[in-house]
């Protein structure tokens, strides 16, 4: 399988600890702001196969984080993660909110468009200058400290 | 000169490009080793929806946290500020924001003007038709005529597009009544010899997909590569070899597999950026050290602290895209000014916000916690409603700020750096000031919330002074040409040989610097005394 991220194998992530990570996922990820929650993102089905292809390295500490919390599978359990086991609280909240944004549905209600190619037009700056908008920076002359060994053709 | 090559050039970053075109015209046979290897262009995700999530692991800018081919451990654990830097071909041009300034003429008389630091032995005139040379090199973009600096070749491209953050930028500091300036970058606006017009994807530093930006890889290392130098990847260079007269002979480095090898040279230059230059120097003579007389080498390491002021607004201002890169920059405050309460000053830039994740997982957004029924009120509010204002201050050199070897041996039995760096009271001063100054620029452009990061710890892309050139022996490591005081065939030509900083991005001065003292080196290379 291909990934980009790691030269790691991609480690399965068994049907059990999807559907912990689901909830968890909600606790960190609420609907709101006319946008999904997580689960109903996808974000433990297919949006966590995409993160498995992208970065394998962070399924272990994926799994190990959701055997840390326990059976509390709340907003606290995994702030309280935080303080316990900082690299498991980083991988489970970079799981949950990296997949959450690789979601079509999501990023299509933000009117974001995945940074879609846009070529520059180097033609822009000829309206920035006919506009005037550089005038009063060059009315305003020079704004530099010249030393005392400078050439002479520069003043001193 | 003789040996298995003219020139021996350690680091494949832009003052190790710049040097080694330069070498081969002249018909030098030369020979590049590079400790990491060839970017790998495949995981420049942007434009894919793991964009992010690849770039937070391969193109991670710490190399402690990267740990990819050619990285080195740096202990920062006595330092304010971790050191950034891509170990590769192309070096951190592969990952700088490609933002291009010209050091300004004070910047070379920092002791005379202001009595702090050390004046350059060289003038900005005398690196003028260099940084010329170099912005068409690197596919420089920019507009001519800017009054913070003299008047000067404007660059070969025209300027990015301001887009809706850079105009409400310009707009703002117009009402301040304050400096602004189209950016300056290595980003090609046109197809442009080996590079392609940029495609505004936020992702300079991150490996641009596009091949838009110049990075030394692209603009110098894919065509010098394929015939007139020989470039080694992962080689990683453990010593320079001294003969009987101490003169250098050449280097030992270390292959993939760890076999170590010999390579004699005429001449050893060295471009291995301000940790890695030092770390050779100093592990040289099997530990004891070399070209060290004045016991300058690894000393007045600086680095450039670095601040930001993000600016969230209620328009949709479509700041995921861009180049990053900069918009505009100002140095309205660059200059000193001793009632503001402290020497030197510091460049602003304007840059849009980018992708989401950065936005939502970083701890530099605010004391908000984004976890549970804020995360959706918050990406809503800061995707494409925010903007970003870069602060770079001039520190000046400290004795006191030095890399030195790591006790312990790192990748392939070669030791890693360990750095110490503390702020000054004097750059503190500075940072808050700007920083304050650029807040009130945010409420100039109509910013609903402001968000302020002094001196941010992660952000340590500038690597400049450990082995600081000068006239006197006593007090600096190479001469003004890059020539060792101790070693008169043993030249460095990176950051490291800078006597001060600026408050500006290095790498066009690192660029027009390597230049000059390459050129320099090539008049009068019959005259250069070899090993015996």
């Amino acid at each position: 399988m291909t990934t980009h991220g790691t030269d790691l194998p991609v480690a399965p992530v068994p049907p059990a600890a999807r559907e912990r990570l689901a909830k968890v996922a909600d606790a960190l990820i609420p609907a709101g702001a006319g946008l999904p929650s997580a689960a109903q993102a996808g974000v433990h089905a297919e949006l966590l196969d995409q993160v498995a292809r992208a970065r394998p390295d962070l399924i272990p500490p994926l799994l190990e984080a959701l055997e840390a919390l326990g059976a509390d599978l709340d907003l606290a359990s995994v702030e309280r993660l935080a303080a316990d086991a900082p690299r498991l609280h980083e991988a489970i909240t970079l799981v949950v909110a990296g997949a959450y944004l690789m979601s079509p549905r999501v990023t299509a209600s933000l009117k974001y468009s995945i940074q879609k190619a846009k070529i520059v037009d180097p033609r822009e700056i000829t309206t920035i200058v006919a506009e005037g908008l550089l005038d009063q920076v060059i009315e305003r002359g020079p704004r530099y400290r010249l030393p005392p060994d400078a050439p002479s053709e520069h003043g001193s | 000169m003789r040996d298995d090559c003219d020139v021996l050039i350690v680091g494949a970053g832009p003052s190790g490009a710049v040097a080694a075109q330069e070498f081969a015209r002249a018909g030098m046979r030369v020979i590049c080793l590079e400790q990491g290897d060839w970017p790998d262009y495949s995981r420049a995700r942007a434009g894919h929806a793991d964009f992010e999530l690849v770039s937070r692991k391969h193109w991670n800018w710490n190399p402690n946290e990267r740990r990819a081919a050619g990285d080195y451990r740096v202990d920062d654990t006595e330092s304010d500020i971790s050191a950034l830097m891509y170990n590769g071909v192309g070096g951190s041009t592969v990952m700088y924001a490609a933002q291009w300034e010209r050091f300004l003429p004070s910047d070379f008389r920092v002791r005379t003007l202001d009595g702090v630091g050390d004046d350059w032995p060289i003038s900005y005139w005398d690196l003028e038709p260099y940084y010329d040379e170099v912005e068409r090199q690197f596919a420089v973009s920019g507009l001519g005529g800017n009054p913070a600096l003299p008047p000067m070749t404007p660059p070969p491209l025209p300027p990015v597009p301001l887009n809706k953050v850079g105009r409400r930028g310009a707009e703002a500091l117009n009402k301040l009544g304050w400096h602004w300036w189209p950016g300056t970058n290595a980003i090609a606006t046109a197809d442009y010899g080996p590079l392609h017009a940029c495609t505004q994807l936020t992702a300079c530093p991150f490996g641009c997909p596009t091949g838009s930006k110049g990075s030394a890889d692209r603009t110098h290392w894919q065509a010098l590569s394929k015939g007139q130098v020989r470039l080694v990847v992962r080689a990683t260079v453990d010593q320079v070899l001294l003969d009987d007269r101490g003169r250098a002979s050449g280097v030992t480095y270390l292959d993939e597999n760890g076999a170590r090898h010999a390579i004699h040279a005429g001449v050893v230059v060295l471009c291995a950026n301000a940790l890695g230059t030092p770390r050779i120097l100093l592990n040289s003579a099997d530990g004891a050290g070399i070209a060290n007389s004045s016991g300058m080498v690894g000393r007045r390491l600086m680095m450039h602290p670095f601040g930001n002021a993000i600016g969230i607004f209620d328009e949709d201002l479509e700041s995921w895209r861009g180049p990053l890169g900069q918009y505009l920059h100002s140095l309205e405050f660059y200059e000193t000014d001793r009632s503001r309460g402290f020497v030197r000053g510091a460049k602003w830039n304007l840059i849009p916000s980018g992708a989401p994740l950065s936005m939502m997982l970083t701890g530099t957004w605010g004391d908000e916690s984004v976890w549970g029924s804020s995360f959706t009120r918050l990406l809503r509010e800061r995707l494409g409603h925010s903007v970003i204002w870069g602060v770079i201050c001039e520190d000046l050199p400290d004795p006191d700020n030095r890399v030195t070897l790591d006790g312990e041996l790192g990748e392939q039995d070669v030791p890693g750096v360990r750095i110490r760096y503390r702020t000054s009271d004097n750059t503190r001063a500075m940072m808050a000031w700007h920083l304050d100054r650029v807040s009130e620029v945010l409420d100039a452009m109509g910013a609903k919330q402001k968000i302020l990061n002094p001196i941010m710890q992660g952000i340590g892309w500038h690597l400049i002074g450990t082995t600081v050139m000068g006239e006197n022996p006593d007090g600096t490591v190479v001469d003004p040409y890059g020539e060792c005081h101790d070693v008169p065939n043993l030249f460095v030509f990176d950051s490291s040989v800078f006597p001060t900083s600026s408050g500006v991005n290095p790498a066009a001065t690192i660029a027009a610097n390597a230049l000059r003292c390459a050129r320099a080196l090539v008049a009068r290379r019959r005259d250069v005394a070899v090993a015996s």
